[in-house]
């Protein structure tokens, strides 16, 4: 089934529930799809395969994605977002597009700072995610300049040049080919614009990476378990996290799809990175 | 932990919360929406941007991030800067550095200084009328005596300082009083020390006899 439905601007947004049409979250290098194989998590499973299962994670996980969020990080990925919200030198008139916007954490930050004279485009290949963003802001009162779009990644709906500021959250490594996802993004970022890349990535040390993998193989899916009775879930979003790039791959990645000045900042030990990457 | 995160966030909601306990407080962020204000303490760690729009945020600025009004000054300017009408001044006599639109800075000073919150109102939704009008009620009263006896010893100390200031006895005079005084503790002593002598000698002599 699909259907259309109106944002908040009355701008048509194709929304689909179909499995088959929602290529959503997808997950895998570009050198594996010369076997048609990918992995999700650890496992290794068929392309096409791909798609729907990670669909079925952020559909199983939507409902509860804050409260696990806040669970999970003990609050913190509220200060990570705002480091990215610091580092995007947003102001009134810009014109972002939040991509893999989730539920809105981001979106609703920027729709303030850009004012009625910006744009925000909260954008997600999830339907169910992008559906509870949706009614998440509206009940925040956060509606006039926001737009919600459901857009893959590697394929951005939206003509050259158009934004100012590019933020992709905990998006990046469920993405099937992030080279595709990067250039995309370089494409419709504006002369002077930049990228902001939030995401899990490798802590810098050997210590805090043991007590990190103890606690989300062993103690997130119990958490996911309870809270949110998907304990399958939580264990893909930390096997999923290992398969990410580290820091380095993901800079040299930005630089070869063309981004300038890139560079990145650990935080919390390393267990997330926020890269910036700019086009000149 | 991203601490500077920490800390603007904190900022933010207390800030906010201020605001949301004012309902004029809407009508004051008006002429501020969309503007940026950065302010740098020279004491504090990282400058902070505040965004207004129908809230206010608080951000790290980016060291290229340029506000609709930079402002450069010390914490005990930031408590001058209560008085908008001191801007002025500050800036004249090189206290506050200030780039941009002042009508920013100064819109932000009068929205704080001029949030006009019903506390006893705001405790009464918690604890009820009853409780919050007799607690408000008793600190009025408190306030009011410690105001007056503050009042009262502030009056005895100016007058102290300006009426008996003027026949009390100078320094060199107290300090010929104080040696005079040392000398007679030391011949009281002595006479002591002698009276006992004496007795002691008294008493060895009646024993022999």
């Amino acid at each position: 089934m699909s259907n259309s439905q109106h944002s908040d601007s009355g701008v048509d947004v194709l929304e689909s529930d179909s499995p088959s049409k929602v290529n959503m979250h997808q997950g895998d290098e570009a050198s594996s799809a010369q076997t048609d194989q990918t992995h999700f998590g650890f496992k290794q499973v068929a392309t096409e395969q791909k798609a729907t299962m990670v669909a079925d994670v952020f559909h199983s996980v939507a409902a509860k994605y804050d409260v696990m969020n806040d669970l999970m990080s003990m609050g913190i990925h509220r200060l990570w977002k705002r480091f990215t919200l610091d580092c995007s030198g947003a102001r009134s008139g810009h014109k972002v597009l939040d991509l893999a916007g989730g539920t809105g954490d981001l979106a609703a930050k920027f729709s303030k700072i850009v004012g009625e004279n910006g744009k925000v485009i909260l954008a997600d290949i999830n339907n169910a995610m992008l559906t509870v963003g949706r009614d998440k802001l509206r009940n925040m009162g956060v509606v006039g300049n926001i737009d919600y779009v459901q857009a893959n990644a590697e394929m951005l709906p939206f003509p050259d040049n158009t934004f100012d500021i590019i933020t992709i959250a905990f998006g990046l490594r469920n993405v099937t080919d992030k080279d595709k996802a990067l250039a995309s993004m370089y494409r419709v970022l504006k002369p002077g614009g930049r990228l902001l890349v939030l995401e899990f990535s490798k802590p810098s040390s050997e210590m805090l990476s043991k007590v990190y993998d103890l606690y989300s193989f062993h103690l997130l899916p119990k958490m996911g378990q309870l809270v949110a009775n998907d304990s399958e879930s939580y264990q893909y979003l930390a096997e999923s996290i290992r398969m990410h790039p580290d820091q380095e791959t993901l800079k040299g990645m930005m630089d070869k799809v063309g981004f300038e000045q890139t560079n990145f900042y650990n935080l919390t030990g390393g267990i997330v990175a926020l890269h910036r990457g700019y086009k000149f | 932990m991203p601490a500077a995160q920490l800390v603007t966030a904190a900022i933010e909601s207390a800030i906010n919360t201020l605001l949301s306990l004012d309902e004029s407080s809407d009508k004051a962020l008006k002429p501020l929406s969309g503007k940026q204000l950065k302010v740098t303490l020279e004491e504090a760690p990282w400058p902070l941007l505040f965004h207004f729009s129908d809230r206010i945020d608080v951000l790290i600025p980016q060291p290229d991030q340029i506000a609709d009004c930079s402002l450069e000054m010390s914490f005990i300017t930031l408590q001058n800067l209560q008085d908008s009408s001191q801007i002025t001044r500050l800036i004249q006599q090189q206290e506050l550095r200030l780039e941009g639109d002042i009508h920013v800075a100064q819109h932000f000073s009068q929205l704080m200084t001029q949030l006009d919150i019903d506390w006893e109102q705001q405790l009464a939704n918690y604890t009820g009328d009853v409780f919050a009008h007799n607690l408000f009620r008793a600190l009025k009263q408190f306030g009011g005596q410690a105001k007056s006896t503050y009042g009262k010893f502030t009056r005895i100390v100016a007058d102290g300082a300006i009426e008996e200031k003027r026949i009390a006895a100078p320094g060199l005079l107290v300090a010929a009083y104080c040696d005079k005084v040392n000398d007679l503790r030391s011949d009281v002593e002595r006479l002591e020390a002698r009276l006992n002598n004496l007795s002691l000698t008294t008493q060895n002599s009646v024993v022999k006899d």
